[in-house]
This record gives C-alpha cells, sequence and structure tokens, in this order.
C-alpha cells in the first residue's frame, strides 16, 4: 500500500478516482437530497411498450409503426449479415480471426447438438439453436451501448396525453403559437380537466433543451434536472421558458429484447420449428399422439392434454424470461445512471454482459432440449 | 396485451426480420461453414492416417536396411577372412620357397668355395714348391740335383697337405 502511495503517478490515479467518486456520490441523486446534486437527473420515463418512431401506417392487421426496438433488430441483423458475408468471402481452410472466433463457436453448438439431440438430428436443429443464439447476444449486448435509450426525439405533452387515453388534450404552447388568443385557454383546461382529471394532471413531464427547433434530445448527468406535472404545465400556459421544450425522451435505439414483439416473435419460431420437426420426425400421428391420445385411457388423455397447455406455457416463459432479463437491466442501467453518475453503472455493465450472453444461451439450449424431446415419441420413452 | 406493448403487426415484423436473418445465415454462413469443417476434419483424419501409414513404411524399410546392412557386414568380414588367409599361405609358400633357393644358393656357394680352396691351395702348393726349389738352388747351388731335390720336397708337401686337410 506505502509502495503504492509512493508513487507520484499512481497517487494521482488514485486521487482521481476517489474524486470522481466524490463528484458520483454527491453530484448523484444521493447528493441532491442535500442540495446539491449538480450531475442529478430526473429518472427518464420508462414503459413497458417500445417507443414509435414514426407515425404509422395502415395495414390489414392494423396500424404499423416502426419501433425503436425494430430499428435496433434490423441493426443486429445487419451486423450479422455483414459479419457472414465477410467470413464468407475470407472463407479458407487455415481460418482467419474472425473465421477461428466463429468456428469455435459453432463447434461448440454442434457437439451440444449432437450430445443433446444425437448426430443425425444434430445437423437439423442447428442452424436454429446458433441462429437464436447469435442474434440475441448480439442484440443485448447492442442494448448496452451508449447511444441506446439515452438518444430520441421529444414527444410533447399532446402525444403523452394520447399514450394516457385523454385524446382531446391539446397542448397550450401550440395554441399559443397557432391561435394567439390567451382568453380561449383557460376555457379549454376548464373543458377538458374533466376529462382527464387528477389522472393525467400528477403525470411529469421533462423539460429538455430546444436545439432551435430541432426535435433531437439525449439524456446526459445533469440534462433533465427540471420536471413539472401536466398541471403545473398547465398553469403556467405551456410557457415553461425561452430555450426549453416539454414533453419525454423516445429514444430511436432500444435494446431489441426489451419489446415483448422481439421475444414472443423468437420464442413463436423456435416453438413452430420444434414442432415442425416433431411432426416431419415422428409423423402426423406419432408426434399429435403425444397431446391428444385415447390409447391410454382417460388418464393418458388428460396427460395429452396436460402436455398441450405446458408447450404454451413454454412459449409464454420463453418470452417473459429474455423479455424480463434484458429490460430489467436496461432500468437497472438506468436506475444507477440516475443514482451514482458515472460509476454506479460500471459493475452493472458488466452484469449486463453476462446476462445477455446467459440469456442467450438459455434461450437456445432450451430450444435445443424441447426440439430433441419433441422429436423422440413418448411410446419409446414408455416402454424402456 | 396493448400495456405489455404487443401488437400484431409489431409481432409479424418481427417473426418475419428473424426468419430473413435465420435464412440468410444458414444459407451464407452455416452451410460453407460447416461444410468446411466437416472437409478439414475428413482431411485431419486421412492426414493421420497416412502420417501412420508412412511411420510403418519407414520402419519396416529401417528394418530391411538394417537387415542388408547386417549381410553386407558379414559379408564383408568373410572376404576378409579369405583375403587374409589367402595371403598367409601365399606368404608361407613364398617365404619356403625363398628359403630352399637360399639354401640351394648356399650350398653352391659352398661347393663353389671349397672348389676355390682346393684349387687355391693346389696353385700355392705348385708355386710353393717352385719357390723352394730355385731358394734351395741358390742355397745350395748345385750340390744336389734338381730331381733329388723335387722329389724330396714334393715329399715333404704331401706330408704337410695330408696334415692340414
Amino acid at each position: 500500500m506505502s509502495k503504492i502511495l509512493g508513487s507520484p503517478r499512481s497517487l494521482a490515479i488514485l486521487i482521481i478516482c476517489l474524486g470522481v467518486v466524490a463528484a458520483s456520490v454527491l453530484g448523484g441523486a444521493l447528493g441532491s437530497a442535500f442540495g446539491l446534486g449538480f450531475f442529478a437527473s430526473s429518472l427518464p420515463a420508462i414503459q413497458l411498450p417500445a417507443e414509435k418512431v414514426t407515425d404509422g401506417f395502415d395495414t390489414p392487421v392494423g396500424k404499423w409503426d416502426v419501433m425503436n426496438t425494430m430499428i435496433t433488430t434490423w441493426l443486429a441483423m445487419l451486423v450479422l449479415i455483414l459479419i457472414s458475408l465477410r467470413i464468407r468471402s475470407k472463407l479458407n481452410d487455415v481460418p482467419g480471426r474472425l473465421q477461428s472466433l466463429f468456428e469455435v463457436a459453432m463447434e461448440f453448438f454442434l457437439s451440444l447438438c449432437e450430445q443433446i439431440a444425437g448426430k443425425e438430428k444434430a445437423r437439423k436443429f442447428f442452424p436454429l439453436v446458433f441462429t437464436i443464439f447469435i442474434f440475441i447476444i448480439v442484440a443485448n449486448w447492442m442494448g448496452i451501448l451508449p447511444g441506446f435509450g439515452t438518444v430520441g426525439r421529444i414527444a410533447g405533452p399532446e402525444e403523452i396525453a394520447h399514450h394516457h387515453d385523454a385524446h382531446g388534450y391539446h397542448d397550450p404552447a401550440l395554441e399559443d403559437s397557432s391561435h394567439g388568443s390567451k382568453e380561449s385557454k383557460p376555457k379549454a383546461h376548464g373543458a377538458h380537466g374533466d376529462d382527464h382529471g387528477s389522472h393525467l394532471d400528477s403525470v411529469k413531464l421533462h423539460v429538455f433543451q430546444d436545439y432551435e427547433g430541432i426535435p433531437i434530445a439525449a439524456l446526459s448527468p445533469g440534462s433533465l434536472q427540471e420536471e413539472l406535472t401536466f398541471a403545473e404545465y398547465e398553469e403556467k400556459h405551456g410557457d415553461i421558458g425561452a430555450g426549453k421544450r416539454a414533453g419525454h425522451l423516445v429514444p430511436f435505439l432500444r435494446s431489441a429484447n426489451t419489446d415483448l414483439n422481439m421475444s414472443l416473435a423468437i420464442a413463436l419460431v423456435a416453438m413452430i420449428m420444434v414442432h415442425f420437426w416433431g411432426f416431419s420426425i415422428l409423423g402426423f400421428l406419432g408426434h399429435a399422439g403425444k397431446f391428444i391420445s385415447f390409447k391410454s385411457g382417460p388418464i393418458g388423455f388428460f396427460v395429452g392434454i396436460l402436455e398441450l397447455i405446458s408447450e404454451f406455457g413454454r412459449v409464454i416463459s420463453f418470452t417473459f424470461r429474455l423479455f424480463g432479463n434484458i429490460f430489467a437491466g436496461e432500468v437497472l442501467l438506468m436506475a444507477m445512471a440516475f443514482l451514482l453518475p458515472f460509476i454506479g453503472i460500471l459493475p452493472f455493465l458488466g452484469l449486463e454482459l453476462f446476462v445477455g450472453l446467459i440469456q442467450a444461451f438459455v434461450f437456445s439450449m432450451l430450444t435445443l432440449v424441447f426440439a430433441a424431446m419433441a422429436s423422440v415419441s413418448h411410446d419409446d420413452g414408455d416402454h424402456h | 396485451m396493448g400495456d405489455l406493448g404487443i401488437n400484431l403487426p409489431g409481432l409479424i415484423t418481427q417473426i418475419i426480420s428473424f426468419v430473413i436473418l435465420f435464412v440468410i445465415l444458414s444459407k451464407v454462413l452455416y452451410k460453407p461453414l460447416v461444410a468446411m469443417l466437416d472437409q478439414r476434419a475428413e482431411k485431419i483424419t486421412a492426414g493421420l492416417e497416412a502420417a501412420e501409414r508412412a511411420k510403418e513404411e519407414a520402419a519396416k524399410s529401417e528394418e530391411s536396411i538394417q537387415e542388408q546392412l547386417q549381410e553386407a557386414r558379414t559379408e564383408g568380414q568373410k572376404l576378409v577372412t579369405q583375403a587374409r588367409e589367402t595371403a598367409d599361405r601365399f606368404r608361407e609358400e613364398e617365404m619356403a620357397k625363398v628359403k630352399e633357393e637360399l639354401e640351394a644358393e648356399r650350398v653352391r656357394a659352398e661347393s663353389n668355395i671349397q672348389r676355390e680352396r682346393d684349387a687355391a691351395i693346389e696353385e700355392l702348393r705348385k708355386e710353393f714348391a717352385g719357390l723352394a726349389i730355385t731358394a734351395a738352388e741358390k742355397v745350395v747351388k748345385t750340390s744336389l740335383d734338381e730331381e733329388g731335390h723335387r722329389a724330396l720336397i714334393d715329399g715333404v708337401l704331401n706330408d704337410e697337405g695330408s696334415r692340414n686337410n
């Protein structure tokens, strides 16, 4: 210890580290309780559904929006496709570094497939299992890059009110500019005040810097110091000061698996493929007989129905396991950045890397196990 | 469902995205890479087999070389022994021959010497007799006739010669 303190360089590093820790503790949410909190920001709005980036197109199945999670999905796809094209163009018997990395990973999964499903079926199951693994891991690790969840557009009060089912709400600030009549405002407030009532009034709005009309905002330490509720916003008639805008941040990018659509999509594809393999290996009756069987009496029939229900349970557990882990990780990172800016997030970034890997591995391994189970007939198992 | 954020258009979009990714990766990445892995495994197996075979062959040829070497060595040994025997025999023969020749030479030389000596003695005797006569003639001067002296001296010399022989 004295050796470390003795060298001026390491002493300086130690002092800088202590300074960062002190600044983080005092400047964060903890310090703001004592009137400090120069880096503090209010916790950004966290919502379960992915945010829309576009205004929406009408399709036969409903309104289609480009979600921020979709953009991340496409980015992850792009990364994977570019990597595989590069590997393919340089495919060589003496592998390069990138090819080696994928060869090692693929050998690992191939041997796992062979252990669990047997040699012939391994080749069948491998592509899906490996795709699930690398897609989920790339998407998860992408999600903790800087810029994800922190850079986006500002959703104004009207849009927020719309989300809270107050469809008739009008932004007083916009009315100011469009009509210029100050008399109509209290009336409008009165007319709609009964509709949304105290429900909307307590919803918080964040105040962002207005970059000369460009509706882009970024979260950074100290960027969200001010917040006000809808009621306060109404009282000020939308006038919150020059160069400032009220609203919520809608990030352009958000980790793909924090959207239930994504995890449900992978789960559905996985389970559909599992049953497709079940039918193609055992034949229609062989596979369907596991779920609807009249051979072994009423108990057998009941067990079959239970099996059928558990298949749906698998889809749901797949979906929520992945979604829950990744979404919780995002919220955790956000909360730590809010509590202890700069340093609080560091150990949890490592944790999220680990969670992202484990979730990808668990999803692909469960798919493999289910596929191996589905491709084995129950009758074989009973008579052994 | 809406509160959870699940909506049909979004779900369909994500399913289509995932299936597209699945298909593209299967075609572009897995198929060639798995084929390459299989091919490499085959190649390595073949290589190992070939190495094993080569090793066996090498061991075999090593053995045969060793055998040949051994053979050559014994052959050489045999040749050397043979040559040595021949040389010995030849030397002994030559030696015997030389010895014989030497013996013959010696015998001849001895007999020559003998003859020479006999001749020399004969010569000497004759010379000596002449000298003695002449000397005696000079000493006695005509006191004796030449024939009486010669007979006398011959008698003396013969006595001497037989004693010497």
